[in-house]
């Protein structure tokens, strides 16, 4: 089992500290065991304003970059209801789809992760707490959430071939033989080769695995096509 | 927006609504302190009530204290022989359950719970005192500093006579004016003083008795006589209306200057309505902004 980051790079701990207190001084760092939280008051700034604030924790897992922080509004504000996008069994917040954050090149950033997904999520927050709709949309709960991204990602909208583009992905090199994840029947060399190049660089396989097991875990009879396809693979 | 529908909306914005978590917390403090007084109390048969602002409707939410009387009866002595003593057996009686901050006539309530800085403030005073008589109208309260050891008062008239003068909102609203301008008086005597101004305009609209009580602290070169009604006699306040007229003058003669160059807003900030709307607008904007959007997932469905 690989040492949690910050054991490996003691220095990077101590870079995100400083960075931490220069950025978002009312956040403490502490560190228990394998873990590193941030707590305290999140600003939701635009410009020098602060336009709102949340309290928050925020927990850093030991395999940063390859999971996504685990983010918790503890102020009490945001009710624990799946609508809010908080998990109500938990009260997690799910800011983003953990494989969309994942595939980013800046997603071993916690200060990316805090600029990026969690300001996005309390913007969000604040303006549907007064009654407006979601500013960036939101994702399906669940399943149908991840298909949805996928459907972004692969520009597709046959979960079938959602799976065959994550099985693709999943395996080493491509080769321009296989045929075309992406339904044609063509062989890859003459179809999407240059799409799933470029998908390659940004989503490695470990990445596409996981994302494969995720989908797996999450399939549900709610879900037959889909299912059906999965049990095939 | 008029300049009536203005006020009215700052106004109710002051206003502490039934289901407020700062009513709610008030309410469950109180319900500690009444509980903790009749325990010790239990053969005393204190009368305890609200009294203060809250009583007399004039609370603002911008600077809010709850005041509870704890008043004995004139023949009781269990309690305590003297005022002084009342006073102390009330305060030893909070302190079970509260860090208690004595004052003149009151007892302050804090927190017990720090964390290593000054304990929190539950904005909560507790007023010991014991009836002059039977009759349980006209009491006395302990002066723990000042010339005199003993104030005689009366919650009831005090609580009338704010309440009737068909004022409440001016009163309400100069307090936020006086709050936000820092100016140092006690919210009675300040009461007191806008009622007497106000005491033959209460026809006037809310806009017109505001400029009116200014102008008449801008231009008045000595202060308004004022008089306890509970206690005329006993209860000078003059000196202390005197000591903070040159600050209510200069405080009011700028106000009259604001108004006339940058309008109402300029004196209580926005209304309401229309800051919660300027604050969705920046929202907005700051999510226009945003380079990277990220859309909201549940793993649940």
């Amino acid at each position: 089992m690989r040492r949690a980051w910050h054991k490996a790079q003691p220095d990077a701990l101590q870079r995100l500290k400083e960075r931490i207190e220069q950025e978002f001084p009312e956040l403490r760092l502490s560190v228990q065991g394998d873990v590193v939280f941030l707590k305290g008051s999140f600003p939701v700034r635009y410009g020098d304003e602060i336009l709102d604030r949340y309290e928050i924790e925020l927990e850093i897992p030991p395999d940063l970059g390859d999971s996504v922080p685990r983010l918790r509004e503890t102020g009490g504000r945001i009710p624990w209801e799946l609508d809010r996008h908080i998990i109500p069994a938990s009260g997690e917040a799910c800011p983003v789809v953990p494989e969309e954050w994942l595939l980013r090149p800046e997603c071993g950033s916690i200060l990316s992760f805090l600029r990026g997904p969690v300001r996005n999520f309390f913007i969000s927050q604040s303006l549907v707490e007064r009654g407006d709709p979601w500013p960036f949309g939101e994702r399906a709960h669940g399943r149908p959430g991840l298909i949805q991204y996928y459907e972004e990602l692969f520009q597709t909208n046959d979960p079938a071939a959602i799976v065959r583009y994550l099985e693709c992905l999943s395996r080493d090199g491509l080769k321009g033989h296989w045929e075309c994840p992406c339904g044609s029947r063509r062989r890859l060399r003459d179809c999407h080769i240059e799409q799933l190049r470029i998908l390659r660089r940004r989503m490695p396989r470990l990445t596409a695995r996981r994302a494969l097991q995720r989908l797996n875990s999450r399939v549900t009879t709610s879900n037959a096509r889909f299912e059906g396809h999965l049990r095939r693979q | 927006m008029t300049t009536s529908d203005y006020l009215n909306s700052i106004l109710s914005s002051q206003q502490m609504k039934e289901d407020s978590d700062e009513l709610e917390e008030l309410r469950s403090h109180r319900k500690s302190v009444e509980s903790l007084l009749r325990e010790r109390f239990s053969e005393r048969s204190p009368t305890i009530r609200y009294g203060g602002s809250q009583a007399k409707g004039t609370l603002i939410l911008e600077s809010y204290d709850l005041d509870i009387i704890c008043y004995f009866p004139s023949d009781e002595v269990g309690a305590g022989a003297t005022l002084k003593d009342i006073y102390e057996n009330v305060r030893e009686a909070l302190a079970e359950d509260y860090y208690v901050e004595s004052k003149t006539s009151a007892l302050r309530l804090k927190s017990k719970e720090t964390d290593g800085s000054a304990p929190s403030d539950f904005h909560i005073d507790v007023i010991p005192g014991r009836y002059t008589d039977a009759s349980k109208a006209d009491c006395f309260i302990y002066q723990a500093s000042g010339e005199k050891e003993r104030l005689k008062t009366n919650l009831d008239v005090h609580i009338k006579y704010v309440k009737e003068s068909g004022v409440l909102d001016s009163i309400q609203l100069l307090k936020l004016w006086k709050v936000r301008h820092g100016l140092n008086l006690k919210h009675f005597v300040f009461e007191l003083m806008i009622i007497k101004l106000l005491a033959k305009h209460s026809s006037l609209t809310l806009s017109e008795q505001l400029e009116f009580v200014w102008k008449e602290l801008r231009d008045r070169k000595d202060p308004v006589g004022i008089e306890d009604p509970a206690n005329p006699q006993g209860n000078d306040l003059s000196s202390i209306l005197s000591e903070a007229w040159p600050s209510l003058k200069a405080a009011a003669e700028d106000t009259l200057k604001t108004i006339e160059v940058s309008g109402w807003s300029a004196v209580f900030g926005p209304a309401p309505a229309e800051a919660a709307q300027e604050k969705v607008r920046i929202l907005k904007a700051a999510a226009a902004a945003v380079i990277s959007p990220t859309k909201p997932w549940c793993p649940n469905a």
